[in-house]
């Protein structure tokens, strides 16, 4: 009862504030481990997965880590060059779109798995993530996709790979899929010390405007951003010191460059989190 | 120039694990139908400690040109002894002399000198398995990853000698596009205190 009450009242709110802020399309999945509770508003709404992909690429890493295909500590050459998913034409990376400056003076040299890693989430790092994606490589990262059991997370290319978007070569995601990529991260998919890792780097996100900013300040959030010129998206794992987290995946679509795309994220992410302190536990739901 | 902790070795001397990866005078077919024998005698070296220390050149320690990533064979990357052939002393002298002539520091990539035959990239189809390659990616501040600034510095590195190859820029196999190739062909090297006979 409380639940179906919870999920008619955030359905309302969250379509009043998709369409107060002119968002083109709102996703959203949420999955609260304290109750049990689970809401999807247009969760199986396919998105430009822009950033978020990366997290299945960490998933991929970790997964390769725990099967000893790789070593965290090995070390990778850092090279700017990369093959377009759609004729294997050369492309690179544009140093301007990515936060982690240091990587690029790296070019040449090694530098260790662990830390493109965490260059690919917290810095949310394009030149990163297509290193490690190159080394593990796509078909491995959707195999792992598959024995997740993550449906509705479509990995293709790497990023920045303009001559694949120009034919419609796209990651893709759903509000639904990318919560299921985050529930396997918390489950048991990985090792214990593979997840413990994982969550790491996803609480040590340096763009924190969206998801974070529409909570408390006692919350703490593992999470990873995606923005491109029409997509907005949040997606993590909120803990709350008192109670057990939930998971949240929070896509929006917007007119190009359209000002207040992440404050419409916030303002979800604020709606749900008033929403789900409200609802009972689920002990108390029979 | 630091050398005094070079130590040859015949690689057929070798454990029979290294003599795996390392391949010691063993033929390799090219895709052309040429066939060339890995090199056999190598330098061991004993850490990274050493191997920074070790200047083959005035502007080249033998660190620079051993410098690889997970993609070469486990043992090969995570202990030490290393082995690299003997030729590596020419490349250094070659690398020397490009640097006199573009009178800026040149950097070799990772990955870009010697690897082994067991190395993911190219293994023994590579001549980087020779020890007689280097893939320069930087001379002074200036990245080799356009036809312009590979054009003109392979120009510089040919000219040095008619033994120096040099790849053109391109995507195509035996292009570059992000580094400047040069290598001395499947040149190998004999210690004086070492003999061919098996």
């Amino acid at each position: 009862m409380f639940s179906v009450d919870v999920s008619n009242g955030l359905h309302e709110e969250l379509e009043a504030l998709a369409l107060k802020n002119k968002a083109r399309a709102i996703g959203v999945a949420l999955h609260d481990l304290e109750t049990g509770f689970r809401f999807s508003l247009r969760g199986d709404r396919w998105f430009h997965a822009a950033s978020t992909i990366k997290v299945a690429v960490l998933l991929a890493v970790f997964r390769a880590a725990d099967a000893g295909r790789l070593q965290l500590d090995d070390s990778l050459h850092v090279r700017n060059r990369f093959f377009s998913a759609a004729d294997g034409s050369l492309f690179r990376v544009s140093q301007d779109r990515d936060a982690t400056p240091e990587l690029y003076a790296a070019i040449g040299r090694t530098t260790k798995i662990s830390a493109l890693a965490h260059a690919m989430i917290c810095g949310s790092s394009n030149l990163a993530a297509n290193l490690l994606l190159d080394f593990v490589g796509v078909e491995y990262a959707r195999t792992v996709l598959r024995e997740a059991q993550v449906d509705g997370v479509e990995l293709r290319r790497g990023v920045e790979d303009h001559g694949a978007h120009e034919r419609a070569i796209n990651n893709e995601a759903t509000a639904d899929g990318l919560l299921s990529l985050l529930s396997a991260i918390r489950g048991d998919f990985l090792t214990p010390e593979s997840k413990r890792e994982v969550i790491r780097i996803l609480l040590e996100q340096r763009f924190n405007s969206m998801i974070p900013a529409g909570l408390p300040p006692h919350a703490t959030v593992a999470h990873k951003t995606g923005e491109i010129s029409t997509a907005c998206h949040d997606i993590g794992i909120v803990y709350l010191p008192e109670r057990e987290p939930y998971i949240a995946a929070i896509l929006t679509e917007f007119d190009s460059e359209r000002e207040g795309r992440r404050e419409t994220v916030a303002a979800i992410s604020e709606a749900i989190y008033r929403s789900l302190l409200r609802t009972e536990p689920k002990s108390n739901e029979d | 120039m630091r050398t005094e902790f070079l130590r040859p070795i015949d690689g057929l001397r070798l454990v029979e694990e290294y003599r795996a990866l390392l391949r010691p005078g063993e033929s390799e077919a090219g895709a052309n139908g040429t066939v060339h024998r890995l090199p056999r005698f190598f330098y061991e070296i004993g850490s990274w400690e050493e191997a920074h220390e070790i200047r083959l050149a005035p502007h080249f320690t033998l660190a620079e040109l051993m410098l690889v990533d997970c993609r070469e064979a486990r043992l090969l990357l995570g202990q030490f002894p290393h082995y690299v052939p003997c030729v590596i002393v020419l490349l250094a002298r070659l690398l020397e002399d490009f640097r006199r002539e573009v009178d800026a520091p040149v950097f070799i990539s990772a990955n870009g000198g010697y690897r082994s035959p067991a190395h993911q990239i190219g293994g023994a189809g590579s001549i980087h398995a020779w020890g007689t390659a280097a893939n320069i990616y930087r001379v002074g501040d200036t990245f080799l990853n356009d036809v312009k600034s590979i054009g003109k510095y392979g120009a510089i590195a040919a000219s040095l000698s008619p033994a120096v190859f040099v790849r053109p820029y391109g995507l195509e196999r035996e292009q570059t596009n992000d580094h400047l190739h040069i290598d001395l062909g499947f040149a190998s090297l004999t210690p004086r205190e070492c003999s061919d006979a098996s």
